[in-house]
């Protein structure tokens, strides 16, 4: 297991497992981390996945880990990878199996002192009008080719089916829609997966939740962004839900026979991986956008039913309840992407599993309303603690892929949570401060305490400090919807 | 269910579930695994008026491994696309990595926890005085 020993630091924010740490290893490991967090991250097997990382071919630059990594399969949860495009390789497991889960940020100008004796109201009705819990799907049924459509077109699918306006496109990672999704690579499994779904927020760590803006730090940023201290926000925290779990599944499963045919040799088979430029790498990339639009799709959908819900419970009490786009981003995702790496301009497919992406200014994607600020990136907290809108720096650009850290990060396993923490005693706990919670399971909230995670500030600061993104708004929770 | 020669036990993991199952030989080793899985997903009550349904089902891997993967897949899609859980009964694997299996599936109301999949990670059939056993990480 990799020691802190092992490690050289580079500055207090940066450290590096070196190449000859193993023979297998093609490039170094990055770590992103103060001193403080690297505490938890020897405690796990994290960096010893990161290390495993390093053996896929075709990779440049190194492999980097977030300050909010812990122990996933495969890949560590906060790993940046990059390949050359297109003779390097995809693996599935270097994205996970829930394509493109992200967050999605809503401002509106709804100040916190007149939409304070609506909280409640307003949690009840988010909770009704977004479906969410284990096995629960959305409002729509699809046939089985408006789900194709969907994983071809993304959000443009939502904003034609009149649950999109054309700045949340704009204002979305890819416009909501990445080119070059193929249903044909999708297995009928995945397809019958998708037909009701899309509109539902799923259980585990999604949530949707109503934020007061607590503290802005970069006024000229969040102005871009129309947020303002006093006013409310809201996030949604999911993903592609079962038609991405499946497209994962299925193909790390073909590609297990793909490995050997191409000779390659992996410490790990979740890490199974393809040549871009193969027949099964080619699939799989097509087949993964599907699942990206998909997800793009469903918190459109979300988002437009979150709209409903607030309309429902404001109308005619206040002057302005519309909740606007900020940004959209995924977390959990394959991009082909062009980087200077080692001084060279060169096309690569960055995996990002469990890390953001986080654009400097400039950045082509980007909206002009964003051009000049670097794209927003979002960092939730755990449940019940602040969360973060930060900014994508030029460092970012040329030290860290142009990305960033996704969250808080789990230090406690969900058997131990349970265990110490009870659930009931939890949601007493957080309304006790404040928070408005509906959850549908006491054990699943037990799961998520804020116990079970690292601190999101010591997170965030480690990102600011190293550069890779700077601090935009703080966030503090109102009110809570747990699947 | 567990006992001395057949069982499993969930093994700590940051994010994710993760159980160590033993059997005496292979097919005690698939039905504990099956019955591990079942026990996360926390599978609450039966419908009422009981329906059951059998199935045979075949299935083909390159390994042992890749067909214990299948298997848990083919009981957790039924778990979550039909609202069924299957009781295993006779289960045949041959040295050529071909499963047969008998299943007597419920329906059920409700489960606890949606499992998103099962993985490979480090997914390794070790022999053991006793049989086999083996690790298994659940992405939930």
């Amino acid at each position: 297991m990799v020691s802190i020993q092992d490690l050289k630091k580079i500055n207090s924010y940066e450290w590096e497992i070196p190449q000859s740490y193993r023979p297998d290893m093609r490039v170094p490991v990055r770590i992103f981390a103060s001193k403080e967090l690297l505490q938890d991250v020897s405690r796990d097997k994290s960096l010893e996945q990161a290390v495993n990382a390093t053996s896929l071919p075709g990779l440049v630059g190194s492999v980097m880990v977030m300050p909010d990594m812990h122990q996933g399969y495969g890949f560590p949860i906060g790993g940046v990878a990059a390949t050359r495009y297109p003779d390097g390789v995809i693996s599935p497991g270097g994205i996970g199996y829930d394509i493109n889960c992200g967050v999605r940020l809503l401002g509106s100008r709804l100040t916190y002192q007149e939409t304070k004796p609506y909280l409640n109201e307003l949690a009840t009705s988010l909770n009704q009008f977004c479906p969410s819990g284990v096995g629960t799907g959305g409002h729509h049924r699809l046939t089985t080719k408006e789900v194709e459509q969907v994983c071809r077109e993304g959000s443009d699918w939502a904003k034609k089916s009149g649950f999109a306006s054309d700045q949340d496109l704009r204002r979305t990672e890819e416009g909501g829609h990445i080119r070059g999704a193929d249903p044909r690579h999708l297995s009928p499994r995945a397809l019958k997966r998708g037909t009701d779904q899309v509109g539902s927020l799923g259980a585990g760590n999604h949530f949707i939740e109503i934020d007061l803006v607590e503290k802005i730090f970069d006024p000229r940023a969040a102005q871009a962004m129309g947020l303002q201290e006093g006013d409310l926000a809201l996030q949604i925290h999911c993903g592609s839900r079962g038609l991405g779990h499946q497209v994962c599944s299925d193909y790390v499963k073909s590609l297990q026979a793909a490995v050997h045919r191409f000779g390659i040799v992996l410490p790990d088979r979740e890490l199974v991986c393809a040549p871009m430029d193969s027949p099964e790498g080619e699939a799989y990339l097509s087949a993964m956008r599907c699942a990206a639009n998909y997800a793009f799709a469903n918190r459109q959908v979300l988002s437009h039913y979150a709209r409903e819900a607030f309309e429902s419970v404001l109308a005619g009490k206040v002057n302005d309840w519309h909740l606007h786009q900020v940004y959209d981003v995924a977390h959990n995702i394959g991009k082909i992407e062009t980087h200077l790496i080692e001084g060279k301009s060169i096309q690569v497919c960055v995996h990002r599993k469990g890390a953001t992406r986080a654009f400097g200014p400039g950045a082509a994607d980007l909206p002009s309303e964003y051009k000049k600020i670097g794209q927003p990136v979002l960092v939730p907290g755990s449940m019940g603690t602040s969360s973060w809108v930060l900014r994508g720096t030029e460092e970012a650009m040329q030290r860290s892929l142009g990305s960033c850290c996704h969250g808080a990060g789990r230090v406690m396993s969900r058997t131990k949570a349970k265990k110490t923490i009870w659930g009931e005693d939890l949601r007493k706990q957080l309304e006790k401060d404040g928070i408005t919670i509906r959850a549908r399971s006491m054990s699943g909230l037990a799961e998520e305490a804020p116990a079970a995670y690292k601190d999101v500030d010591l997170v965030v600061d480690t990102v600011t400090n190293a550069g890779i993104a700077a601090k935009v708004a703080l966030l503090k929770p109102l009110v809570v919807i747990k699947g | 269910m567990n006992d001395k020669t057949a069982g499993f036990e969930e093994v700590a993991h940051t994010a994710d579930l993760e159980i160590r199952v033993w059997g005496k030989d292979l097919v005690s080793l698939f039905k504990q695994a099956a019955v591990g899985m079942l026990h996360l997903s926390g599978v609450e009550e039966l419908e009422e008026g009981i329906s059951f349904v059998k199935q045979n089902i075949t299935l083909e891997a390159m390994d042992y491994e890749g067909l214990l993967i299948l298997f848990l897949e083919e009981l957790l899609y039924r778990l979550t696309e039909e609202y069924m859980i299957f009781e295993v009964g006779k289960l045949s694997i041959s040295s050529e990595f071909t499963l047969k299996a008998q299943l007597k599936g419920t329906q059920i109301k409700s489960y606890q926890r949606d499992i998103k999949a099962v993985t490979y990670h480090n997914l390794n059939i070790r022999s053991t005085p006793q049989g086999y056993e083996v690790n298994i990480v659940f992405d939930i």
